[in-house]
């Protein structure tokens, strides 16, 4: 069953190491507003912290003599070595990067950069993400296809649109957002692109 | 203020509510869209809106710990609060002590380790005082930052407790303004209810050792249950709205 666990709340009545929980000798208790259910807390809300390998989107917000500083939706910055691009990168640009390594105190290097010009870009909480792209990518398919954009999500919560019907599938990803937590969410995002087509 | 008013009528507490009784409570959480987090609470005429920024970049840089985020709060009274006794509204030596207090409260329950090298700000401005608004922006800065996502190991809550007769005898919970300027003593308490720790513990006046054990029990069997649930009332309507089935729409 899920049920919505608030900070403190027991999750279970044994010690154990569990993503977003902290311990004691008698239990494990959630530490963010999570919704739990087979046995998995997954926060509804929260800031993003890059983690390796990761594919997200970020804007270069300053240049300096070695690379670019990157703004990625988080506390933290990215650093991209200016090695790594072909091309002259200016500031407000909009890239598609990959982390390649994270420091210990969350900074982390980039690599694959790619500009991303003519399009739109979303932010939403990135928790969402995972509900966004679907099982095996279902949603994030079914939007594809209803809309005819092109969308590329990344992992920090910044969403790419270009082309066909971009203001439909912007809407169509925010009633994901508000509505991440239900369920038959594919089937209720499905009428309304089907509705609004 | 010297204005002469009776705390007990007829046995009773003047206003009406009985020893163990708190003022009426109302939570929304969620008010302000350009805020990670933020919660507006109603606690009797007491009114706070709280705002949580962050994690974000330090500021000033010099602030910056490399092993756990800096937690920045701030109480302010808004000018039109009704600041009456507390001298003028905005920055003052009373306001300073209270976000010092309430940061420290922040400190103890949210886990500053998950994000090195960065602040969070919590903003609580009282926009309306009666008495025991320590704890009330308290309660509403622990509710911004559970709706910003940050991650905190408990929801700490708690209420003021003191003496309001003659003999310095009768506890009570959650002075109003009236029972607090005029009552004998009084002390904000803030609890994590999960452990039952102290994280607010301020005492105005004179009580014995019996009288403080005998109002922290009070907070801890009356004040902490109510406001807890009240708390959790208000997150679970704006995550969801299933506080009554426990379940999710299906």
């Amino acid at each position: 069953m899920r049920r919505i666990v608030l900070p403190g709340e027991k999750v279970f009545d044994s010690p154990r190491e569990v993503e977003s929980c902290v311990k004691d000798a008698n239990g494990t208790y959630a530490t963010e507003v999570s919704v739990f259910y087979d046995d998995k807390v997954v926060p509804l809300k929260g800031v993003y912290v890059p983690h390796q390998g990761e594919g997200i989107i970020g804007i270069v917000s300053n240049l300096n003599f070695s690379g670019y500083v990157v703004d990625l939706n988080s506390p933290y910055p990215g650093r991209l070595s200016d090695q790594e691009t072909m091309e002259d990168l200016q500031l407000g640009d909009v890239i598609s990067v990959k982390v390649q390594v994270v420091t210990e105190v969350n900074e982390c290097a980039l690599i694959e950069p790619q500009r991303l010009s003519g399009g739109d870009i979303l932010e939403v909480p990135a928790v969402k993400v995972p509900r966004i792209i679907g099982r095996n990518g279902s949603m994030l398919n079914t939007i594809k296809e209803f809309t005819g954009t092109d969308v590329l999500v990344g992992k920090n919560g910044r969403i790419y649109l270009r082309n066909g019907n971009v203001g439909l599938a912007a809407e169509a990803i925010m009633k994901i957002c508000r509505e991440s937590h239900t369920s038959g969410l594919t089937e209720r995002v499905t009428a309304f692109l089907t509705q609004n087509r | 203020m010297t204005e002469k008013r009776e705390l007990i009528r007829n046995g009773k507490r003047a206003n009406g509510r009985e020893d163990d009784e708190l003022r009426p409570i109302k939570i929304t959480v969620g008010v302000l869209d350009k805020a990670q987090g933020s919660c507006l609470l109603e606690w009797g005429k007491n009114m706070v809106l709280a705002g949580v920024y962050g994690p974000r970049e330090v500021f000033p840089k010099r602030d910056v710990d490399a092993r756990k985020a800096i937690l920045v709060a701030r109480y302010v009274m808004a000018p039109f609060s009704g600041v009456e006794g507390h001298g003028r509204a905005g920055p003052n030596r009373r306001s300073r002590e209270i976000s010092k207090v309430a940061g420290h409260v922040f400190e103890n329950v949210v886990l500053t380790e998950k994000f090195p090298k960065t602040m969070i700000e919590v903003q609580m401005e009282v926009l309306q005082s009666d008495g025991g608004t320590r704890i009330a922006a308290i309660t509403a800065g622990v509710l911004a930052l559970a709706d910003a996502g940050i991650p905190m190991k408990d929801l700490p809550c708690g209420s003021g407790v003191g003496t309001i007769d003659e003999d310095n005898k009768r506890m009570v919970l959650d002075l109003d303004k009236y029972e607090d300027n005029l009552g004998k003593s009084d002390i904000p308490t803030i609890l994590s209810p999960r452990t039952g720790e102290i994280l607010l513990y301020q005492m105005d006046g004179y009580l014995t050792k019996e009288q403080l054990l005998e109002g922290l029990d009070k907070v801890q069997s009356k004040a902490v249950p109510r406001l807890r649930e009240e708390m959790a009332r208000a997150l679970k309507e704006k995550y969801g709205g299933m506080a009554e089935n426990g379940g999710v729409e299906q």
